[in-house]
Order: structure tokens, then C-alpha cells, then sequence
């Protein structure tokens, strides 16, 4: 999941990443621990029926008066093969 | 009677062609797909045949290639110091490729480092491990029975089914298994291959009895994956996007503020939920 900004004066601003990947393996298919070693320290992925919130606090120039954040969350099948599956944006405005 | 004679002799040939479950040692894929083949069964099952081609189970060895790469680069090769024989291979294709239990250790080491080969790019090694995957006679004879020892193996040449509708191609029976998440789970949970050892690959099944079922769901795996939107045998998984998005929800929620107003630092408080709507975690296999 990627969040981005894209301010009022054009600059586009990478906020921040989180990965919620399958056990063993990285986003390149490259194998970081056996599938059991890795069960044994952390579930990285997102549990069924549940909610997983992430928060991003992210700051901006002073005199920008608004943004448009985006978030775009892709899967990765394979290292060749990705797919969006959504991409949602909220315009954020700093003079209220 | 003339017709009933052409009927007879349409049996006939339909009872020749159906592949049954062969005994012995294979030494090469022609032969496995002779035995094994899902051609055959497109005779009368074309719209499912079609469908299941679609799917991953047909493509459940060169889909895997990393993993295969992996097991044999870093486990056997590296780690364990073993042999890429059929013993040692079967533990990754009882769930890829079942059939391969008769290929010969001289097979088994041929299709090792076919693996290894389409891994690195060898399309023509990859074209012939293509004909090695989770097809019809697996699910529907191989694996059809999740009692084996109390009810005896799946019987040769008759298909297990749902329905157990009789076939005048082959013998047929009815499998209340077939229909159950823990049909699914001998491959999509953990796995113990013969050797007794528990192989922890893909867990899916884990979250799905743990996490969905302990806390009310109450959907199986042919529900969502067959049944829903008339889906069939295209098994849709991960890597069909629609899938994925109606497994995943996602709500952005984003507010501006100035730490101090009139003269502070633009800030912007962004929460994002990720809801997992389907009835395990996500991702997984």
C-alpha cells in the first residue's frame, strides 16, 4: 500500500509504504526465512473479518493550502506480475 | 437395435478413452499424461474443462517455479544436502502434482531441473512442465476421499462427485467430501506427506477454521471460489483482481492541520482501514 500527496503546487510527495506480504518470501519473490521460521515470528498479513487501520502523519511546506492524498493498494502475484486493486484519493485543505 | 448397437460401441470407446488411475512407474511426462491427461475428459466436459484451464490448479507447477527453486536451491541442495529424487520432490507435488507419485526418481530429477530451468527463463522447459498440474482425475479420483484409511483409496477409473450422477463414460459415485473446506485444506493447510514429517507451506486453512469459522463464518471455500457468480472450476484466487477486490475493502480517512494556527506546519492525519472480507487472511495460498 502506497500513500501519496500531490500539493497545490504540483509536487508529489511519497507519505509513506506498508507491506502486507506472505510469509517467507519478499515482494521480489526472494526467500527471506523457511515458511515455518517465519510463522514462528510474525503474520504479516491481513487476518480475515477484521479491520487493520495504518495511520500517516505527514507535514508540507508552509503556504501549501491543500493536498490530495492518495492511496493506491496493489498485489503483487508475482515479481512480474501486479495488480491495483484500489486506488482512492481525499483532498485535504489546511485553512479551514 | 441398430442404435443400440452404435450406443454400446460409443460406451465402448468412451470407456477406453476416460483416463483411469494407472499403476506403475512413468518415466516420462507423455507417459503421465497418457495416464493422467485431462483431455479426455473435455469430451463431455467442455464447458468445465474450459473453465478449470482458466484456473491455477492448471497451472499449479509453472506457477510455483519460486517456490520449487527455493525448496531445491536452498532446502535440498543447500540445507539438507539431499537428492532431487522422487521422494524428496513428492513433498512439494503431492499438492502441485500428484500424479507425479509414479513417475520414476529418474523422472522425478528430470522434472527437478526443468523446474530450475523454466525458473530461469527456459520457456521450452516451461511449455513441458505446463502438462504437469492439479487436473481432473485429482480432485475427482486422487485425492476424492479425505478417509482413505477408514473408507478405502478412491476406486479406479470412477469419478467422485457431488452429485454421483451416473456417466456412461465412466463409473461415477457420490463424495460428500468433495464439497467441504477440508477437501480444500489437504493442500491449502498444513500438509503431511507420506513420510510423516508436517510441511508448513501455504496455511490458508488455519485462518480460515481459526479466525473465520471460530468467529461465526460460516461460508467454505467452494462457496466463494465455485459457487458464488457461477465461478465453477475457474477456482478464481489472488490473481483475478475482481477477487481481490471483493476481498479487500479499503476507507480513507484524511484531516488538515496547522500545529499552531496562523503560523504552523501543514499536517496532514491520514488513517486508512483495510477490511478482509473474504474467510481467511489475505495474502496467502
Amino acid at each position: 500500500m502506497d500513500v501519496t500527496a500531490r500539493t497545490d503546487k504540483g509536487d508529489v510527495i511519497n507519505i509513506g509504504k506498508k507491506e502486507f506480504r506472505e510469509i517467507g518470501v519478499d515482494l521480489e519473490g526472494n526467500e527471506r526465512l523457511g515458511a515455518w521460521q517465519i510463522k514462528e515470528i510474525i503474520d504479516l498479513s491481513l487476518p480475515p473479518g477484521k479491520t487493520t487501520k495504518e495511520r500517516f502523519v505527514a507535514e508540507f511546506q508552509e503556504g501549501t493550502k491543500n493536498v490530495d492524498i492518495e492511496v493506491t493498494l496493489t498485489y503483487h502475484q508475482t515479481p512480474a506480475y501486479q495488480s491495483v486493486v484500489h486506488k482512492v484519493s481525499r483532498k485535504v485543505n489546511f485553512d479551514r | 437395435m441398430r442404435a443400440t448397437k452404435i450406443i454400446g460401441l460409443m460406451m465402448v470407446n468412451f470407456f477406453l478413452l476416460v483416463p483411469v488411475l494407472a499403476v506403475g512407474e512413468f518415466n516420462t511426462i507423455d507417459e503421465l499424461e497418457k495416464a493422467y491427461g485431462d483431455k479426455t475428459c473435455r469430451t463431455c466436459h467442455e464447458k468445465t474443462h474450459t473453465e478449470w484451464q482458466k484456473s491455477l490448479h492448471s497451472q499449479s507447477v509453472v506457477h510455483s517455479l519460486g517456490g520449487f527453486r527455493n525448496f531445491i536451491v536452498f532446502g535440498l541442495k543447500r540445507d539438507w544436502k539431499k537428492p532431487v529424487n522422487r521422494e524428496n520432490l513428492m513433498r512439494c507435488m503431492h499438492c502441485h502434482a500428484p500424479l507425479l507419485e509414479n513417475a520414476s526418481d529418474s523422472l522425478a530429477a528430470e522434472i527437478g531441473e526443468l523446474a530450475m530451468s523454466a525458473f530461469d527463463g527456459n520457456e521450452a522447459a516451461k511449455k513441458e512442465l505446463s502438462r504437469l498440474n492439479v487436473n481432473c482425475i485429482v480432485c475427482h479420483n486422487t485425492v476424492a476421499e479425505v478417509e482413505i484409511n477408514l473408507r478405502g483409496a478412491p476406486k479406479p477409473g470412477v469419478y467422485y462427485g457431488p452429485s454421483g450422477k451416473p456417466s456412461p463414460a465412466h463409473g461415477t459415485e457420490k463424495s460428500k467430501a468433495i464439497t467441504s473446506a477440508a477437501f480444500c485444506s489437504r493442500c491449502h493447510w498444513l500438509y503431511t506427506p507420506p513420510d510423516g514429517d508436517t510441511l508448513y507451506c501455504n496455511t490458508l486453512y488455519g485462518s480460515y477454521q481459526d479466525a473465520y469459522k471460530a468467529t461465526g463464518g460460516a461460508e467454505t471455500c467452494q462457496d466463494c471460489h465455485m459457487r458464488s457468480k457461477g465461478r465453477g472450476h475457474t477456482f478464481p484466487g489472488a490473481y483475478v483482481p475482481e477477487m481481490v477486490k471483493e476481498g479487500i475493502g479499503i476507507d480513507l480517512q484524511a484531516t488538515g492541520v496547522r500545529v499552531q494556527p496562523g503560523k504552523g506546519v501543514p499536517t496532514a492525519i491520514i488513517t486508512i482501514g483495510l477490511t478482509n472480507n473474504a474467510g481467511h487472511r489475505i495474502p496467502d495460498g
